[in-house]
């Protein structure tokens, strides 16, 4: 059980993080589809800053920085250029995936995986033996929940965050009241690249301390998913995200038990599934988009 | 006409601005952003028989555009164009395997009815959940297209696997000689006709047909369709169905012209650039067929570059990704220059 709940933690930390960037982007009225390239940019600078530098607080920064300055190009393309939230997403996950693969290709003559000598501090190294079995998780599972509760007290608490709020539920209302809608996104998307960097370096360097080409395979996209299933609320997004990190954890459970009776690349697609019926369930639920998505602004 | 040109001009600018990006990270990347374009330029487009090179990767990649156009019109984002590709592949592969021997005049129309069918399976239960409950349609096809490459993973390592394979990359295996629509030496004049003929049966129906038109506005304005007495969710699930079987097609097409196999992970940037292909055309399928060899040259230059110049192919995927990010801008200033130039006009 014990294992389980660890395996669980390990697959959900990068998960949630990157959840909670989505969760603010949507809040401000953004359709965050670049997240997925925003995490592997933060993964793969993550592993290249400490192999580089030989450091993991400057390859945290590394990692921040990028992120910060992939968010700073969607935000110029979809606030000041009016670019369709999903078309750009998806340009932005392609540059943050082509764009790790060229990095990696330049520094190390192949796109071969990296791999780094050390990872992110474990809890168990920093805090000493108090957490018996969880010694091993790295400290930014630790940070999670602070950052969750933190991001709920942000976004539900605070002026800032009402006026991000406002800003993506009615952008007009917000400017009656002297709030800049464009500015809160900005705002918005920056806390979110920070988040982006966090969940990218716990998933390259929380405990595999590796960085491969596509290493992300989905999981921003299943972030993003996690915000639309957890209602783009901090806690109810961790929450999503936490359960497709279990379904995740269950279906390698499932090819322990099984062995080769169940092919394993198919229980490889149950986060997927899941993720799915999220969606699907959510849309009954709230009532999703029963008109269609709109495309006019692309045929005038 | 002014119209046209305007959008024509405007695709080209910010083509130019994603080009501007990708030479800001060519160079922090540490590679020669001139030598990079140059050599990207002679393999796409100048170098011998490039366009031969361009016309075998068009004609697939505008097959599986037509079918995104078609549901980019009717107002559904289905960007599971790659899976649909996949699973339509998968369809065609097992229906060659089971009618082995068979005479390649019934093999081949039956692995394309098989492809279709599969590629418009894979796009059914997105739309399905999309029109009976909402359920956001590009999170659906985006999983579906993860889904889809997991399959294709265990049937080319399972079913269809090939025994006599090195291991290295699991594949099915190869097709018999006689089904084979061309190879991947040539261009197949076969495939060109294929793409073509779908190409004007497409526009027929996307220009011509109620069909067409309705979805066409469905896109637009839904509730104004739905009050004329249209069933929405009929038109809808027509436009994914099509959508989906066309990518079906460019699978099979795939499958049967130059690749042979079904091979794990082939193809990884199809449906993305089927995507870009539409975007860049305006969602015009004439548009489309140009817009297609562009795409089509800067895929065959993604084999030519680390082969001639050894520079890396994650180039031509990070200049793709840049035109996605920039293609549906819209900017005020140019909208103002617009405005200026047509008045001047006219006068």
């Amino acid at each position: 059980m014990e294992e389980m709940i660890i395996a669980i933690l390990r697959s959900a930390t990068p998960l949630i993080y990157v959840t909670l960037a989505g969760v603010i982007a949507q809040r401000a009225g953004i359709w965050h589809l670049g997240l997925e390239g925003l995490m592997i940019v933060g993964a793969c600078s993550t592993i290249l800053g400490i192999v580089l530098t030989g450091s993991v607080f400057y390859a945290l920064l590394l990692a921040c920085l990028f992120c910060i300055l992939g968010s700073i190009i969607f935000w110029f393309v979809v606030e000041k250029l009016k670019a369709n939230q999903i078309i750009a997403g998806l340009g932005l996950t392609g540059l943050g995936l082509g764009g790790t693969t060229l990095a990696v290709e330049a520094i190390f003559g192949t796109p071969a995986a990296v791999n780094a000598k050390f990872g992110l501090p474990k809890i168990g190294y920093v805090f000493g033996d108090i957490f018996g079995a969880f010694n091993g998780l790295s400290i930014l599972v630790l940070l999670m929940p602070f950052v969750v509760f933190g991001m709920w007290l942000l976004i539900c608490r605070t002026r800032l965050g009402l006026q991000i709020t406002a800003s993506g539920e009615h952008p007009f209302a917000a400017r009656s009241v002297g709030v800049n809608p464009s500015r809160m996104r900005f705002i918005a998307l920056m806390i979110g690249g920070v988040l982006c960097a966090l969940g990218g370096a716990e998933l390259a360097a929380g405990s595999l301390q590796i960085f491969a080409q596509n290493m992300t395979a989905g999981r921003g996209f299943m972030s993003f998913a996690a915000v639309i299933f957890g209602a783009s609320h901090p806690i109810g997004a961790m929450l999503a995200a936490s359960f497709f990190a279990i379904v995740g954890a269950l279906g390698i459970r499932a090819q322990l038990v099984f062995g080769d009776d169940v092919p394993h690349d198919l229980l490889l697609g149950l986060p997927y599934i899941a993720t799915i019926f999220g969606i699907w369930l959510s849309a009954k639920l709230r009532g999703g988009a029963k008109a269609v998505s709109g495309f006019d602004e692309l045929r005038d | 006409m002014n119209m046209q040109f305007i959008t024509i001009f405007r695709a080209l600018l910010f083509i130019l601005l994603a080009l501007a990006l990708c030479s800001v990270i060519f160079v922090i990347a540490g590679f020669s952003a001139v030598e990079l374009f140059e050599s990207i330029i002679d393999g796409a487009f100048l170098r011998n028989g490039a366009m031969k090179h361009a016309l075998r990767w068009a004609a697939p990649l505008f097959i599986t555009s037509i079918g995104v156009i078609i549901s980019f019109r009717a107002g559904y984002f289905n960007i599971g164009a790659q899976g649909q590709f996949y699973i339509g592949a998968i369809f065609a592969a097992f229906t060659a395997e089971w009618l082995n021997g068979a005479p390649a005049f019934v093999v081949i129309p039956a692995c394309f009815i098989a492809g279709a069918t599969g590629g418009a399976l894979w796009a059914l239960w997105p739309g399905l959940l999309r029109l009976k409950s909402g359920a956001d349609e590009v999170i659906t096809t985006l999983m579906g297209n993860f889904l889809a490459s997991l399959i294709l993973i265990y049937v080319t390592g399972g079913p269809l696997k090939d025994p006599s394979g090195s291991g290295q990359q699991a594949s099915s295996r190869p097709l018999d000689e006689a089904y084979r629509l061309g190879n991947s030496y040539e261009l197949s004049p076969t495939i060109i006709m294929i793409a073509l003929s779908l190409g004007l049966f497409m526009w027929v129906i996307a220009n011509r047909t109620t069909f067409g038109v309705v979805s066409g506005l469905a896109g637009r304005n839904a509730t104004m369709v739905e009050w004329q007495g249209t069933k929405l969710l009929r038109v809808g699930l027509a436009s994914f169905l099509i959508s989906g079987g066309l990518a079906g097609i460019a699978g099979t097409v795939e499958l049967m012209g130059p690749n042979g196999r079904l091979a794990a992970g082939f193809l990884p940037a199809h449906g993305f650039t089927a995507i870009l292909i539409a975007l860049v055309a305006n969602l015009s399928i004439a548009g489309a067929a140009i817009a297609a060899l562009f795409f089509g040259g800067l895929a065959s230059a993604a084999l030519y570059i680390p082969v001639m110049s050894g520079l890396p192919a994650s180039a031509i995927e990070i200049i793709n990704a840049a035109i996605a990010l920039f293609i549906t801008a819209k900017s005020k200033f140019l909208d103002k220059l617009f405005s200026l130039g047509r008045a001047k006009w006219k006068k």
